[in-house]
């Protein structure tokens, strides 16, 4: 969402059709009369519905407190959605002698995915020329209802946008429980998507060297 | 872990270590006390009449979550999602009669048996949340043998439910030992349980470690040494 509203100001469409995000913004705005704790109830409610339809006995004392922990947990699981590029980068420092990549690698990263509600893991290695200890924060960006495409997307365009390095390449490797733990239920595959930008893009030794470094056996 | 695990499950295991042998124990399986009543309620073919009202939760939570329920992404969701759900619980359906497929079988063998790093994946009945791991089942057979797959069966059954590990491992133990008799049985999980890695205090590599020893294992400890020698190898 701040991506898009940043790059009609500047009137770039290299970013354009990056996030082709949900139409959250007008979301947000439009629930801002609810108050959270309202929006919370109706979340118990829903999960007691579905603890109830699942064949469980929701008087158990095991799941008693269920629907509430449930909800809050899904909301902090989506609490991303609340924090943008700005939040994280703040007070980012551009020192413009300092042109040396910092890599940064296996950034623990947890999201949920937006088809089936189930987590996904895994890494996220980031090749950047920035400050080294703002990259980190970026996994919360994960923390939204995702598709790893898009949040690979989502990492590099915040990256590009807020700093405007000369490059930048994010590989993210993750499995993903939706494979895993139900459907084709392949216990050992893994995800993998990069996005490369700038110099990554344009200079195939640049992007061939950060692959060579990045990709596991 | 009191606290957790089902009362009856516990008069069961009372009853094995009242007895002074674990082979004088036969558990008639109408009998079985480690299904609590709720958990083989749901007949299998009542999901697809349940899905609709699954649906209507999953759109209410991604509304109330702030998300657009009509954006192409989501659309499906609450659709997937519910039947998502119903397969992670679809153990509250199956029972070990149905299962076992009369595979058990007459053998001369009265050393230890075990099934290790079986995979386990099941679902915190606290957050919702998956955990999952690893199972190592341990089992000293009393001239009859299970079907080694049918070990890994039950595993199934029971993780896919709404779960606590420590009551998981002991409806593992406690279904096994129902099957025939046997001398002794063995389980132990190592999970990671994801609403401790991805929220609340957010520890990556923390992992839970249980266990349940039955008969020969509870009583001599150079057996279940054994076991958790064996089952801890590479």
């Amino acid at each position: 969402m701040e991506y898009q509203h940043d790059v009609e100001i500047n009137g770039e469409d290299k970013y354009q059709n990056i996030c082709k995000h949900n139409g959250l913004c007008k979301k947000e705005k439009d629930s801002k009369d609810d108050t959270d704790s309202n929006k919370l109830s109706h979340i118990e409610k829903a999960y007691t519905t579905i603890l109830s339809e699942l064949g469980e006995d929701v008087d158990r004392e095991g799941l008693r407190r269920t629907p509430l922990r449930a909800a809050k947990a899904m909301q902090f699981f989506t609490k991303g959605y609340k924090e943008t590029t700005q939040d994280i980068l703040n007070d980012a420092i551009f020192d413009e002698d300092h042109d040396e990549m910092v890599i940064v690698k296996d950034i623990d990263l947890f999201s949920l995915c937006e088809h089936h509600l189930v987590p996904f893991f895994g890494k996220v290695t980031i090749w950047a020329y920035l400050p080294n200890k703002k990259v980190v924060g970026l996994s919360k960006l994960a923390r939204r209802l995702q598709v790893q495409e898009r949040l690979t997307k989502q990492i590099a365009s915040a990256i590009s946008e807020a700093l405007e390095p000369a490059g930048v390449a994010v590989v993210i490797e993750a499995a993903h429980m939706c494979m895993v733990m139900r459907g084709v239920q392949k216990i050992n595959a893994s995800t993998v998507t990069s996005v490369m930008l700038g110099t990554f893009q344009d200079n195939p030794i640049t992007r061939k060297e950060f692959l060579d470094l990045t990709i596991r056996k | 872990m009191n606290g957790h695990c089902n009362v009856k499950v516990n008069d069961t295991v009372e009853e094995f270590h009242s007895n002074n042998s674990f082979s004088d124990l036969l558990i008639d399986s109408k009998k079985s006390v480690v299904h609590r009543k709720h958990e083989t309620s749901r007949k299998k073919d009542e999901d697809q009449s349940r899905l609709p009202a699954l649906e209507a939760a999953y759109t209410s939570i991604l509304r109330e979550l702030g998300e657009d329920t009509d954006r192409q992404g989501l659309l499906r969701t609450p659709h997937r999602a519910a039947k998502a759900m119903q397969f992670l619980t679809k153990g509250y359906h199956e029972t070990i009669e149905d299962i076992l497929n009369n595979a058990i079988f007459d053998e001369d063998h009265d050393e230890m048996v075990i099934v290790k790093n079986i995979d386990v994946f099941s679902l915190c009945e606290h957050h919702l949340v998956p955990f999952f791991g690893k199972v190592h089942i341990g089992y000293i057979p009393n001239k009859k043998v299970v079907g080694l797959s049918k070990l890994a069966r039950i595993v199934e059954i029971f993780s896919r439910r709404l779960q606590v590990q420590e009551r998981l491992t002991k409806q593992i133990a406690v279904g096994i030992s129902e099957l025939c008799s046997q001398k002794g049985v063995a389980v132990v999980i190592e999970a990671s349980h994801m609403c401790m890695v991805m929220r609340g205090v957010q520890k990556m590599n923390s992992r839970t470690v249980t266990s349940t020893m039955l008969g020969i294992y509870l009583e001599d400890p150079k057996t279940r040494e054994e076991f958790l020698t064996l089952s801890r190898s590479a």
